[in-house]
């Protein structure tokens, strides 16, 4: 009691600078036996979860397995299935219990095909889910919408596209990836069509995610790619640029070609690369007329394509690059002449003392023997 | 000096101590608060994301692994098989043996079919000279493999070397020892891909203790907490570097530092910078800075991204004496960098690098250790000279001891919130009490380990790589 009375006075009697460390640090001490407390709850509680997600996924995928093979075959729902169908509304209800029925859904959903899929798809509508996953869409939070449209594309629901394609150009970016992989995954080259509206960005992160969904899906018919390649939009046009060369779409080369003198260097880079790839011979008349007024990378680029293209009549041209600056297009120069005449090479050898220039040489008459 | 004038002086140097503790105390809080805010942020982003498009696509852009080694031999086999299991499609892993004395070469050739060949290299930066030559396996199981033996040059000379060698477009410069997710790849190269409105110059990713986790061909199976008090230590003060500080610097796009254990770099933008410099024992901080400084004087939107997923997983030093080699390098390589870039010092045209990023770094983190044990000499003298006003030292100390657990328990908690990777029961009891400990197990070493790299940087120039033995990961 009266070392209780001491620390009073002493409190009492101390300066106010030190009043005010000590609160800090009753402050600080008490979070921390706050915090500790808590910690001990949360992580108990992050284990039961985990326990609890554990079984509610068995339960669930044997109650999803049992719906799958209840069915009749006059479409009809049996009353075996109907039971499930009850009780994942009424589990639905739960948030908790909501989110393992819909992962173990999708998982399943991802793991089968054809009349199966179909019947999925039909407990998903059944058991009410998809009124939550609608909810989801009027969200103000973008994380839940997003959720929700992804939920949406893995179920395969066509029903909503009218109400998702309103998001094509939301100011969030995540939902507009969403978007774009909901019209591809469903719709698949017809789903291309919110390029036409897209008014933001298209990461190269997107159009690879996008390009890896339509090459699931070879037996589409490819639209006319030309309005994306005109499009004003510059990731509208790389993408297009990409569709173009992975759908060899030849008929394009025209734009392609006028993609040359696009006022983006990346675009006439990867345009030349396209071209290179469809081997169009007028785009190599046209960029060696214009060599020097290229940027390295368009060169770069244009002795790539030289490679695929190169003919005899490209010789002359060819030796007044070999004491170009760039390695690379020291490197592709030599080679090319390499490859248009292996004896006419072997002249070069002392064609130019600059040690790049010697060290490909040499290379490439040793990858020779 | 008069009474008054004594008085004076005091009162200005307390004054002085007084304020850096509070400017440094806020420092920590304010990043704390903002790295909440983006870790919030990147778990909501990230918790749909699929990354198997990125995966499977062969359009996804090409990375190459480079993995300097020296003497390497005991677990170099392991090591590399590791690199080689990730499930990312397009990219290659460049092993560069620099001038190890033992037989680490032999071993590789062994173990991968290796075989030398012809090999063209474009010497963009220059390095020390190949040795036994470039190899490649024989194997098509292996032909993401390449290896290359060079004279000994040091760490920055043989990541030199692998970007020189490297044919595409991003590198991953990781220490060989480091254990690698098989998802790393892909949640590293992101940003590069996602970010439109600015330059992705490089990526920076978390490094996690591996020390008592059970590995497995390569793979990490089971994550435990060490046994040693150093290294349940070092755990903790690397999620609070992590997860409170790096993020919060993300955000702010005032990343100094990516870890050297592992990095991803825009492979164009660090060969026109010039590549590592050799001359530093702190080259990754350095390449950093300096990408930093080139895309500011270029005028280029630029940003240094960090991905908090626990992706790489290396073996931290389990005693002291490692321990403060480590730490005396990781001080010599911050004095090395500030120096070299002292013009960015409160330059306004460096924008946020230059009045926020630096100066934050030369008080907070170069001067911080200086600052502490002139206070402690400072205060010993106080004690010789009768001269402690007690009430007041107490109360500050037993502050800064509530605060540090404080802080220290707010980082365990952004753990549990996010990657929750020590699952066991019991685990978070012990977390909790190095809490308490860390304080006096590992700050004084840390402290000891600064002021030694002090003294080596302006008495002992010679001085580079401290020793760093090592034992291995637990293997199942």
């Amino acid at each position: 009691m009266e070392s209780y009375q001491y620390l009073l006075d002493y409190f009492e009697n101390s300066p106010p600078i030190i009043k005010g460390v000590w609160i800090l640090s009753a402050v600080f001490f008490i979070s921390v036996i706050i915090l500790t407390t808590y910690l001990k709850i949360l992580r108990s509680r992050l284990r039961k979860n985990e326990k609890k997600v554990a079984e509610y996924q068995k339960e669930y995928e044997s109650d999803l397995i049992t719906y799958l093979y209840a069915g009749n075959e006059e479409d009809v729902i049996s009353a075996e299935q109907q039971i499930i169908v009850d009780k994942l509304r009424s589990c639905a209800s739960d948030e908790f219990k909501r989110r393992v029925i819909v992962s173990t859904l999708l998982r399943l959903r991802n793991e089968i095909s054809g009349e199966m899929a179909d019947a999925i798809q039909k407990l998903y509508f059944q058991s009410g889910l998809i009124s939550f996953a609608l909810k989801r869409l009027k969200s103000k939070k973008w994380y839940v919408v997003a959720k929700g449209i992804r939920e949406l594309t893995q179920l395969h629901i066509k029903e909503v596209h009218d109400k998702i394609a309103l998001l094509v150009n939301h100011p969030k970016k995540e939902i507009r990836k969403e978007v774009q992989l909901y019209l591809v995954t469903l719709f698949h080259f017809d789903g291309l069509q919110f390029l036409d509206v897209l008014q933001t960005q298209l990461s190269e992160w997107d159009q690879i995610q996008l390009l890896e969904v339509l090459q699931r899906f070879d037996e589409q018919e490819i639209p006319d790619i030309n309005p994306w390649l005109k499009s004003t939009n510059d990731s509208v046009v790389a993408f297009a640029l990409k569709l173009a060369k992975i759908y060899n779409q030849f008929e394009v080369k025209d734009t392609l070609i006028e993609l040359l003198s696009h006022p983006q260097k990346k675009i006439r880079v990867d345009a030349i690369h396209v071209l290179s790839h469809l081997q169009v011979f007028e785009a190599k008349t046209i960029l060696k007329n214009n060599f020097d007024k290229l940027s390295q990378e368009e060169q770069i680029e244009f002795f790539k394509l030289l490679e695929n293209l190169c003919e005899t009549s490209d010789e002359p041209f060819l030796l007044t690059q070999t004491t170009h600056q760039n390695f690379e297009i020291k490197l592709s120069v030599l080679k090319i002449l390499k490859t248009l005449s292996n004896e006419k090479f072997k002249d070069l050898k002392d064609f130019s003392t600059d040690a790049d220039y010697v060290k490909i040489y040499e290379f490439l008459a040793y990858n020779e023997s | 000096m008069n009474t008054s004038t004594t008085e004076i002086i005091l009162f200005i140097i307390h004054s002085l101590f007084f304020i850096y503790a509070v400017f440094a105390i806020a420092s920590y809080v304010i990043l704390a608060i903002i790295s909440a805010i983006e870790t919030k942020e990147y778990m909501k982003k990230n918790s749909f994301v699929n990354y198997k498009e990125i995966l499977s696509s062969t359009i996804s852009p090409s990375i190459s692994i480079i993995a300097p080694a020296y003497n390497e031999s005991l677990n170099i086999i392991e090591n590399v098989r590791s690199l080689l299991s990730s499930h990312y499609v397009n990219y290659d892993v460049i092993i560069v043996n620099d001038g190890s004395k033992d037989d680490s070469l032999e071993k590789l050739i062994v173990a991968y079919d290796l075989v030398k060949v012809n090999f063209l290299i474009n010497q963009q930066i220059p390095t020390k000279p190949i040795r036994a030559g470039v190899f490649k396996s024989t194997n098509p199981a292996f032909e993401k493999l390449t290896v290359v033996d060079k004279e000994n040059g040091g760490k920055a000379d043989a990541l030199n070397m692998g970007l020189n060698i490297s044919d595409n477009q991003y590198v991953a410069c990781i220490d060989v020892d480091c254990l690698l997710l098989e998802n790393a790849l892909q949640k590293m190269v992101k940003p590069f891909l996602e970010v439109t409105e600015e330059k992705v110059i490089a990526t920076g990713g978390v490094i996690r203790i591996a020390n008592s986790c059970i590995i497995k061909n390569g793979k990490l199976l089971d994550v435990n907490l060490p046994k040693k008090l150093i290294e349940k230590a070092q755990i903790l003060e690397y999620l609070r570097a992590f997860l409170l500080g790096r993020m919060a610097w993300s955000r702010l796009n005032g990343l100094l530092v990516i870890s050297g254990a592992f990095g991803l770099f825009d492979k164009k933008i660090a060969i026109e910078v010039g590549g590592y410099d050799t001359n530093t024992v702190g080259e990754d901080m350095e390449i950093i800075v300096r990408m930093r400084r080139y895309m500011q004087e270029i005028k280029e939107k630029y940003r240094v991204a960090y991905i908090p997923d626990p992706l790489c997983w290396t073996e931290a030093p389990d005693n002291y004496k490692i321990f403060i080699s480590q730490r005396n390098r990781w001080t010599r390589g911050t004095i090395e960098t500030l120096r070299k870039h002292r013009k960015i010092a409160f330059n306004k045209k460096y924008k946020s690098l230059g009045m926020l990023s630096y100066p934050y770094w030369l008080f907070f983190e170069r001067l911080a250790p200086v600052i502490e044990v002139i206070g402690i000499v400072y205060f010993t003298i106080l004690m010789a000279l009768n001269e402690v006003r007690w009430d007041y030292a107490i109360a500050f100390i037993v502050l800064a001891y509530f605060f540090t657990i404080l802080f220290s328990i707010v980082a365990i908690f952004s753990e549990e919130l996010t990657y929750h990777q020590y699952k066991k029961k019991g685990t978070g009891f012990k977390l909790l009490l190095i809490t308490a400990l860390e304080p006096f197990v590992l700050h004084p070493f840390i402290l000891y380990a600064a002021i030694r790299g002090n003294i080596d940087y302006y008495f002992n120039k010679k001085k580079k790589w401290g020793e760093m033995t090592r034992k291995g990961m637990a293997k199942a």
